[in-house]
C-alpha cells in the first residue's frame, strides 16, 4: 500500500522498476516491478531481510546503478537513460551519501573528505567551499575535529563526519545505507539524532536499516521481501515536514 | 606434522595459480642468476684475492696507473728490494717485466714462433708457491756473471710447441735466436703473473742493484696474513717519504705523480683491463644489485597482491584461531618453494652466461694471447654461497612484507564487512614507495644500461678515418741477436741503418707482388694505441706547459699513407731529406692544422714535446695529413690530435705493419709470411689479423660488458614494465572502493582518470628526479674512462626516462579506466 502525501511536491518517481543481475549464466531478480515516489522533506526507511533488494533499490536511488529497465523521475527530469558523467553530476548536486562502513578517504583529513563533493563542482569558490565544509562540520559538532585523519577518529565521530561530507553540498535527498549499523548504541542514538534534526530541517531522507528502533523514527516504513515493495506505511508518530 | 600441511598447502596453491607461479618464478630466477653471474664474474676478476692456493694474499707494488696512457707505472727494483728489509706489512717479494720470446728448437725442425715471456727475479717461483713439475726452480746462482742462460717452459708450451717431449728438461732451445737450456716445465695453467708461456731471468744487473737506476719493474708481494693492503700502503707511504729524501736528483721524474710512488694494490685490480675499466665493472655491479633490488619488490609486490586476493580467507584462519607464526609459516612455505625453483633455474642461466663469457673472452684474448689466467669464470664454493645468501634475503623479503600485511589488518572489519575494506593510509604509502622505488631503480637501470650499450655501439661503428677493407695488419720483431740495439754509441747510426734497410727491402718486394697493393709501418695503427703528450707551438706558447693542446704521437714509414686508405692535405710526405740526423720534421694531422694554425695552414711552423720535465727539440712540419683517431673511440685516452714522425731516424726494433691487398686474405697473410722468410727468416710476424679484427680489438672487454649490460637491460625493461604495471594495477585495484566513494560522491571518469594520472605524475617526478641524479652521478664516474656521446646521452637521459613515463602513466590508466568502468555501486562493495 502505498501512502502520498499530496501536498508534498515528489522529489523521486520509481515507475515499474527491474534489476537483474547476470551471474554463472543465473539470472538474479534483485528488484522486480518497483514503483516508488518519495517527496519532498520525506524521511523513508526501507526494511526487509538481507538480500530482499533494499540495498539495490537504495542504489538505484542514489544513480550509484542502472535499472534493467522501468522509468526513475527525479525531481521531474527522467534520470532513467542518463550517460554516466550526467548521473555523477546529479549525484555530486542531488544526492548525499552515507554508508555504513563510512568510506571516509584514508589520505584525506575530516575538512577534506567533506570537501570533497564540492571540488567536483565548479560553480563554487575555494571559500565558499570552506564556508560549507565549517557549517557541515559544525553541524555533525565535528568542526574541532577538522585536521584529523579519520583513522583518528571513533567509529561514531567518522559517521558524522560522513554525514557532514552528504550534507555538505546541501542535496535533494540524502541517501543512507545502514548509517548505525557499525555503531554502538550510544553512537548510532547521536547519528540518529543528527538525521532527526536534519529532517527537522527539511532535509529529505531514504535510509536503509534494519534496525527497527532506527525505522521507527522515520516518518514512512516500507519493507521490501523478493525484490517487491510488500509493506508502505506513514508513521503517524513522526511529524511531516513542510517544504 | 603441522610444518607438513604448511607444504603441502602452500604447494597447492603453486599449483592452483600455475600463470602467477610462472611469472614469479622467472622473476626469482632473473635476479638470483643475474646476481650469480655478476658475482662469478667479478670475484673472478676482481674482488676474489689472488693467493695460488697459498693462504697468503698476492699485492702488486707499482706506481700509479696512468689514466691518459692507460698503462701501469713500473718502478725500480732498487727500491722493490729494499721494501723486503723495511716494510712489516709483506712476508716477500719479487718482480718482473713482460715481453716476447721467439721460441725456436735448435735443430729448426719447430720454426720460430713468438711466446709471451716474464722476464723475472730468480726467486720469482718461489713467492708464487708453486715449483715445476718437471726439473728445477730458477736458483740464484742461475743470476751469477757468466751463467748459462735458462728458460722455464708452461706446460701449455710444453704440449703444444714440443709436443710433450719428455725429454724437454735440460735440452737446449733458441731464444730470440740465443741458446738457452730449459730448466723446468710449470704445472697446467700456470700462467702468473697474468698470461706468460715462458718464464726467463732479469738481467743480474736489473735484479741486484746498487743504487737506483733507470731500470722498471712490477713488483709482486706476499702480503703477511695479519696484515692488510691499507697498511701496507700505510708502510710504503712512510717508506715514499724516506726515498724521496734519498732520490738523486737525475730520478726525480719518477715521483711525477706525485709522492705516491710505490703503491700497493689488490693483484686482480692492478690488471690493466680493469684498471682501465673499473667504473664499467662496479657499474655493472651496481645495475645487477638494483635489479635484484627490482625482482624483489616485483615479486613481494605479486605476493602482497596475492594476500591481498586471500585475505579474506586469512581473515578466516585468524578467526578460527590459527596462530600468527603459523600464518606466517605458510607464507615463508611458498617464498621458499619460488626461491628454491628460480634458484635452480637461476643457476642454469648463470651457468649458461658464465659460459658465453669465457667463450667471448678466449675470443678476446685469441690474437696477443694475454689473457690472465684467472680471468675463466666459475661458480665456485663462495659463489654458492652468496646464492644461499641472496635466496634467505629474497625468501625474507618475499615472505615476510606479505605475512606483515596480511597480520597487520583489520580481520573483524573483513569478517563484519565481507569485503577487504577501504586501503588503511599506511598500505597506500607502502604503495606509493614501491612505485616510486620501480620507477627510480627502472630509470637508474635503464639509463647506465642504455648509455654503456650505445657508447660501445657508436664507437664500434665510429670512423677511425682509415679504410679497414682488405687489410691486414701484423707485429713485426726484428730478434736482438741480429739486430742490435746500441743507443748512445757510435754504432747506434749503423743499428738504426740495418733495421730501415730490412723494414723497406721487405715493403719494396711485397709491394711488387701482384696481389700487395701497398705497405704501411706505423709504431701504433689508427684505431690502436692511446695517450697523449702537450707539445707548444712556436709563438704560441701558452705560459703553463698544461695549458697547451696535446697530441697522440707516431712512428710512421715512408710511403706509408696510401696503404691505410690517408692522405696528404697540405705539404708533402717524408722523404729522403727527412732521414738526414737533424732533420726533426714531422707531419700533423688535419685537426692540429684546422684547430691550431691561422687559416689552417700549419705547414712551415715548429712544435716541440713540453712536460712537467722539459721540452723537446722544435720540429719543422712539412705536412698535413689526413685525420685518424688512435685508440678506442671510447676511451678517454683516445686522441683525435695526431703527430707522426719518420721512422729511420728512430727505428723501432718492432713495429706494426699494415698490407693492402687483392685477392683473399688467407693467400696475403701467406705472402707476408713468405716475402719475411726470404727476406730474413730470423724476423718474426705475429698478432696477423685483419685490420678491422685489429679495430675491434680494444674494444671487446667492453663490447662484452656491454652484452652483458644488454640482458640486463631488456630484463629491467622487462621488470620495470610488468612492476610498474603491478604495483600501479595492485595499488588502484585497492583503491577501487576509494573510486566507488568519489564516483558516488560526484566525480566524473575524467575526475578519476586525472586524479590517478596526477598522482603518478608526482610519483614520476620523485622516481625520476633521484633516479636522473644518481644516474649521472655514476655517468660522471663513467667519464673518467670513456667518453659519451651526445646520442648516448639523449637515448639514457631523455628516451628511458620518456619510456618509463610512458610505461607509468599506461600502467596508471589501463586499471584505472577498468575500475571506472565498474558501475559505482560495484565498486563500492568491490571484494
Amino acid at each position: 500500500m502505498q501512502h502520498k502525501n499530496k501536498a508534498n511536491k515528489v522529489l523521486v518517481e520509481l515507475k515499474n522498476i527491474n534489476k537483474m543481475f547476470l551471474t554463472d549464466e543465473v539470472e538474479t531478480h534483485a528488484l522486480n516491478g518497483v514503483n516508488l515516489t518519495i517527496d519532498k522533506g520525506q524521511y523513508l526507511s526501507i526494511t526487509g531481510p538481507s538480500g530482499c533488494g533494499k540495498s539495490t533499490l537504495l542504489s538505484l536511488l542514489g544513480l550509484l546503478d542502472t535499472a534493467s529497465n522501468g522509468e526513475y523521475k527525479l525531481a521531474g527530469h527522467d534520470v532513467s537513460h542518463l550517460n554516466r558523467d550526467e548521473r555523477a553530476k546529479i549525484r555530486n548536486k542531488e544526492i548525499g551519501f552515507i554508508f555504513q562502513s563510512f568510506n571516509l578517504i584514508s589520505d584525506l583529513t575530516v575538512a577534506e573528505n567533506v570537501e570533497l563533493p564540492l571540488t567536483y563542482r565548479s560553480d563554487l569558490t575555494k571559500q565558499q567551499r570552506a564556508k560549507n565544509v565549517q557549517e557541515a562540520l559544525d553541524k555533525v559538532d565535528m568542526g574541532h575535529r577538522a585536521k584529523h585523519f579519520p583513522s583518528q577518529l571513533s567509529g561514531g565521530q567518522q559517521q558524522r563526519v560522513a554525514i557532514a561530507r552528504a550534507i555538505a553540498g546541501s542535496p535533494s535527498v540524502i541517501l543512507a545505507d545502514e548509517p548505525t549499523g557499525n555503531l554502538d548504541s550510544k553512537n548510532a542514538q547521536i547519528v540518529m539524532s543528527i538525521l532527526d534534526q536534519l529532517h527537522a530541517e527539511g532535509a529529505t531522507i531514504c535510509m536503509v536499516t534494519h534496525d527497527p528502533r532506527s525505522a521507527a523514527r522515520s516518518q514512512r516504513i516500507i519493507e521490501v521481501f523478493d525484490g517487491k515493495i510488500v509493506s508502505d506505511q506513514f508513521n503517524s508518530e513522526v511529524s511531516a515536514i513542510a517544504v | 606434522m603441522s610444518i607438513g600441511i604448511d607444504i603441502k598447502y602452500a604447494a597447492r596453491l603453486l599449483v592452483k595459480k600455475p600463470a602467477f607461479t610462472a611469472t614469479t618464478v622467472f622473476i626469482i630466477a632473473i635476479g638470483l642468476g643475474l646476481t650469480l653471474f655478476a658475482y662469478s664474474l667479478l670475484s673472478s676478476l676482481i674482488f676474489k684475492p689472488l693467493t695460488l692456493g697459498t693462504n697468503q694474499e698476492f699485492v702488486a707494488i707499482e706506481g700509479q696507473y696512468d689514466y691518459s696512457h692507460a698503462y701501469r707505472e713500473s718502478v725500480d727494483p732498487f727500491h722493490l728490494n729494499q721494501l723486503v728489509q723495511e716494510v712489516d706489512a709483506i712476508d716477500d717479494i719479487t718482480y718482473y717485466g713482460s715481453g716476447t720470446a721467439l721460441l725456436s728448437a735448435i735443430d729448426a725442425k719447430t720454426g720460430t714462433k713468438k711466446f709471451n715471456a716474464t722476464f723475472a727475479k730468480w726467486n720469482f717461483f718461489d713467492v708464487a708457491g708453486k715449483q715445476p713439475i718437471m726439473g728445477r726452480n730458477f736458483t740464484e746462482a742461475d743470476n751469477f756473471e757468466g751463467a748459462e742462460k735458462v728458460i722455464m717452459l708452461s706446460y701449455e708450451v710444453w704440449q703444444s710447441y714440443f709436443k710433450g717431449d719428455n725429454n724437454i728438461v735440460d735440452s737446449m732451445v733458441n731464444v730470440d735466436s740465443e741458446p738457452m737450456r730449459v730448466i723446468g716445465v710449470m704445472p697446467e695453467n700456470f700462467a702468473f703473473p697474468s698470461h706468460a708461456q715462458t718464464w726467463l731471468l732479469m738481467p743480474a744487473d736489473q735484479i741486484n742493484p746498487t743504487k737506483p737506476s733507470r731500470n722498471s719493474a712490477f713488483g709482486i708481494a706476499r702480503l703477511n696474513n695479519s696484515s692488510s693492503i691499507e697498511k701496507l700502503n700505510q708502510e710504503l707511504s712512510h717508506f715514499n717519504q724516506r726515498m724521496k729524501a734519498d732520490l738523486p736528483e737525475e730520478f726525480i721524474w719518477r715521483l711525477r705523480n706525485g709522492d705516491n710512488y710505490l703503491q700497493a694494490t689488490a693483484y686482480k685490480k692492478a690488471n690493466s683491463d680493469v684498471r682501465e675499466y673499473y667504473s664499467i665493472f662496479i657499474s655493472l655491479m651496481v645495475v645487477v644489485f638494483l635489479i635484484l633490488l627490482l625482482a624483489c619488490i616485483n615479486v613481494g609486490n605479486l605476493l602482497l597482491t596475492r594476500v591481498n586476493e586471500r585475505y579474506k580467507e586469512i581473515a578466516i584462519r585468524v578467526a578460527l584461531g590459527v596462530p600468527r607464526q603459523r600464518l606466517i609459516s605458510q607464507m615463508l612455505w611458498e617464498s621458499i618453494f619460488f626461491c628454491a625453483i628460480g634458484a635452480f633455474i637461476a643457476f642454469v642461466l648463470a651457468s649458461w652466461g658464465i659460459e658465453l663469457t669465457n667463450a667471448a673472452f678466449t675470443r678476446m684474448f685469441a690474437v696477443q694471447q694475454d689473457q690472465p689466467f684467472w680471468w675463466k669464470l666459475a661458480i665456485d664454493g663462495d659463489a654458492l654461497l652468496v646464492l644461499f645468501g641472496a635466496i634467505v634475503f629474497m625468501i625474507l623479503i618475499t615472505g615476510l612484507i606479505p605475512a606483515w600485511r596480511a597480520l597487520s589488518g583489520d580481520f573483524n572489519a573483513v569478517l563484519r564487512d565481507g569485503t577487504r575494506g577501504a586501503m588503511g593510509k599506511k598500505a597506500s604509502q607502502t604503495n606509493k614507495v614501491l612505485v616510486i622505488s620501480e620507477i627510480l631503480l627502472s630509470c637508474i637501470v635503464l639509463v647506465i644500461a642504455t648509455i654503456l650499450l650505445t657508447t660501445s655501439y657508436f664507437a664500434d661503428k665510429a670512423d677511425y678515418g682509415v679504410d679497414t677493407d682488405k687489410r691486414i695488419t701484423a707485429r713485426l720483431e726484428l730478434p736482438l741477436e741480429y739486430y742490435d740495439v746500441r743507443w748512445d754509441t757510435d754504432f747506434e747510426a749503423a743499428d738504426h741503418k740495418k733495421r730501415n734497410d730490412f723494414y723497406y727491402q721487405l715493403k719494396s718486394k711485397l709491394e711488387d707482388l701482384p696481389n700487395i697493393e701497398a705497405v704501411a709501418y706505423m709504431s701504433q695503427l689508427p684505431g690502436t694505441g692511446e695517450g697523449t703528450s702537450h707539445f707548444e707551438i712556436e709563438g704560441m706558447e701558452a705560459e703553463v706547459y698544461n695549458e697547451n693542446p696535446s697530441s697522440n704521437n707516431e712512428v710512421i714509414g715512408r710511403d706509408s699513407w696510401r696503404a691505410v686508405g690517408m692522405h696528404i692535405i697540405q705539404g708533402r710526405d717524408f722523404d729522403d731529406r727527412d732521414a738526414v740526423p737533424d732533420a726533426n720534421s714531422m707531419i700533423v694531422n688535419e685537426s692540429i692544422a684546422l684547430d691550431l694554425f691561422p687559416d689552417g695552414q700549419a705547414v712551415g711552423h715548429r712544435v716541440r714535446r713540453i712536460s712537467s720535465r722539459g721540452e723537446g727539440e722544435w720540429q719543422n712540419i712539412v705536412g698535413v695529413v689526413s685525420d685518424s683517431y688512435h685508440g678506442s673511440a671510447m676511451d678517454t685516452s683516445s686522441a683525435q690530435y695526431n703527430s707522426y714522425h719518420l721512422m729511420d731516424s728512430r727505428s723501432r726494433q718492432s713495429i706494426n705493419i699494415a698490407i693492402h691487398y687483392k685477392g683473399g686474405e688467407l693467400q696475403a697473410k701467406q705472402t707476408l709470411f713468405d716475402t719475411i722468410n726470404a727476406t730474413d727468416a730470423n724476423v718474426a710476424a705475429y698478432h696477423i689479423q685483419s685490420y678491422q679484427q685489429l679495430i675491434q680489438q680494444p674494444m671487446m672487454l667492453v663490447t662484452t660488458v656491454s652484452k652483458i649490460f644488454l640482458f640486463c637491460g631488456v630484463m629491467a625493461v622487462l621488470l620495470a614494465a610488468s612492476g610498474i604495471y603491478a604495483v600501479s594495477a595492485n595499488s588502484i585495484t585497492q583503491k577501487t572502493q576509494e573510486i566507488g566513494v568519489r564516483r558516488a560522491l560526484g566525480a566524473t571518469d575524467a575526475n578519476i582518470m586525472k586524479l590517478f594520472l596526477s598522482q603518478a605524475g608526482i610519483h614520476l617526478i620523485i622516481g625520476l628526479g633521484i633516479g636522473i641524479a644518481i644516474s649521472l652521478w655514476v655517468i660522471n664516474i663513467l667519464q673518467t674512462t670513456m667518453i659519451i656521446n651526445s646520442i648516448s646521452y639523449f637515448i639514457g637521459l631523455i628516451a628511458m626516462p620518456m619510456l618509463i613515463i610512458a610505461m607509468v602513466l599506461l600502467a596508471t590508466f589501463i586499471p584505472t579506466k577498468k575500475v571506472v568502468e565498474m558501475e559505482p555501486s560495484e565498486a563500492l562493495h568491490h571484494d
